[in-house]
């Protein structure tokens, strides 16, 4: 069963991913279309963080550590442009805070 | 940002590095759900290449641990994915003058790295975006093969305490800032954010795709506005 779940959870996660690739092959985006894609990216990994700092009831997982932790990340992934910049920042913040607090 | 690679392949494999050190505690996690969901090792990684996502399989394991069925199972972690069919519509123009063949193995390695990679740096030559992904792609593929596998061996050698956990909003926190190259692309996300917060009681995290459309279609509209 748990290799049927498996199998099954492989076939729709990868027709998840090829279906509008094969589909959209020879079709024409109109550029109000091509203007509404640009937003998928920044949007899908606000979306992302934010799912990952509430529970499934909804209600906020973070505190004052996340949330400094997270704001250092942001700044100094936009200063530099860097991810391992940013992600030592943002760790860095995390860990420091939480162990004065 | 070097939009004209001269080693395509090397460049996305080199950029994806950085991308995989926050993806390492999700391996041990996923190691750690496998190991309380009672499921054989080897059947549990067995996941890695056939699902290849990690939210998506440590989704499809917690549930099949809280004892739900095959289907409630496969249609929650499916739904956890639910975004890579935006990430599918996004690129489609991108391989529309790609052969067959890239966009059955291309699909396979879309995962959210790869997609944010592909968006930061947009390559307009065909042969080189093909083997940028492929570089990225599969370099993230091999680390997550080799890392989900010592997770599901070592099980929970990291103490919960560090909460190493955290990389994976920092990471993501990191490819917003470099997804969001423009002020509107900025205030896209940051309306994201809120509708997300919104939402996070909705099933499955049915918020995440909802928000995306919503935010979207706000951009949208706010952008003719301001243009017009």
């Amino acid at each position: 069963m748990i290799a049927l779940a498996i199998v099954l959870t492989g076939i729709g996660s990868y027709a998840m991913r090829a279906f509008f690739i094969f589909v959209l092959a020879r079709y024409t985006f109109p550029p109000i279309l091509l203007r509404a894609l640009e937003y998928v990216a920044p949007t899908v990994m606000a979306a992302l963080v934010i799912s990952m700092l509430t529970t499934p009831e909804g209600e906020i997982a973070a505190g004052l550590p996340e949330l400094l932790g997270l704001i250092c990340t942001g700044v100094a992934a936009k200063a530099t442009g860097n991810h391992i910049l940013a992600l030592v920042a943002g760790m860095g913040t995390f860990w420091l805070i939480g162990a004065i607090i | 940002m070097n939009t004209h690679p001269s080693r395509p392949a090397l460049q996305g494999a080199l950029d994806a590095l950085p991308l995989f050190i926050p993806a390492l505690p999700f391996a041990f996690v996923f190691g750690v759900v496998v190991a309380e969901a009672g499921i054989p090792e080897l059947l549990g990684w067995s996941s890695s290449p056939i699902i290849f996502g990690g939210a998506i399989q440590v989704t499809l394991f917690t549930l099949i641990a809280e004892g739900a069925s095959v289907g409630a199972a496969v249609s929650a972690a499916l739904i956890v994915g639910a975004r890579h069919m935006l990430y599918s519509v996004t690129l489609a123009p991108r391989f529309q003058n790609q052969p067959t063949w890239f966009r059955w193995v291309g699909a396979y390695v879309l995962i959210d790295q790869v997609f944010v990679l592909s968006q930061i740096n947009p390559i307009d030559e065909p042969m080189a975006f093909r083997r940028y992904f492929l570089g990225a792609g599969f370099t993230f593929w091999t680390l997550w093969m080799i890392f989900t596998a010592l997770g599901v061996v070592l099980g929970p050698v990291i103490p919960a305490e560090w909460g190493v956990e955290f990389a994976a909003p920092v990471l993501f926190v990191s490819l917003m800032m470099a997804a969001s190259n423009r002020r509107d692309k900025l205030a896209s996300a940051a309306v994201a954010m809120g509708v997300t917060y919104s939402l996070a009681a909705l099933p499955n995290r049915t918020g995440i795709l909802v928000a995306v459309l919503v935010s979207v279609c706000v951009m949208l509209f706010a952008t003719r506005k301001s243009s017009t």
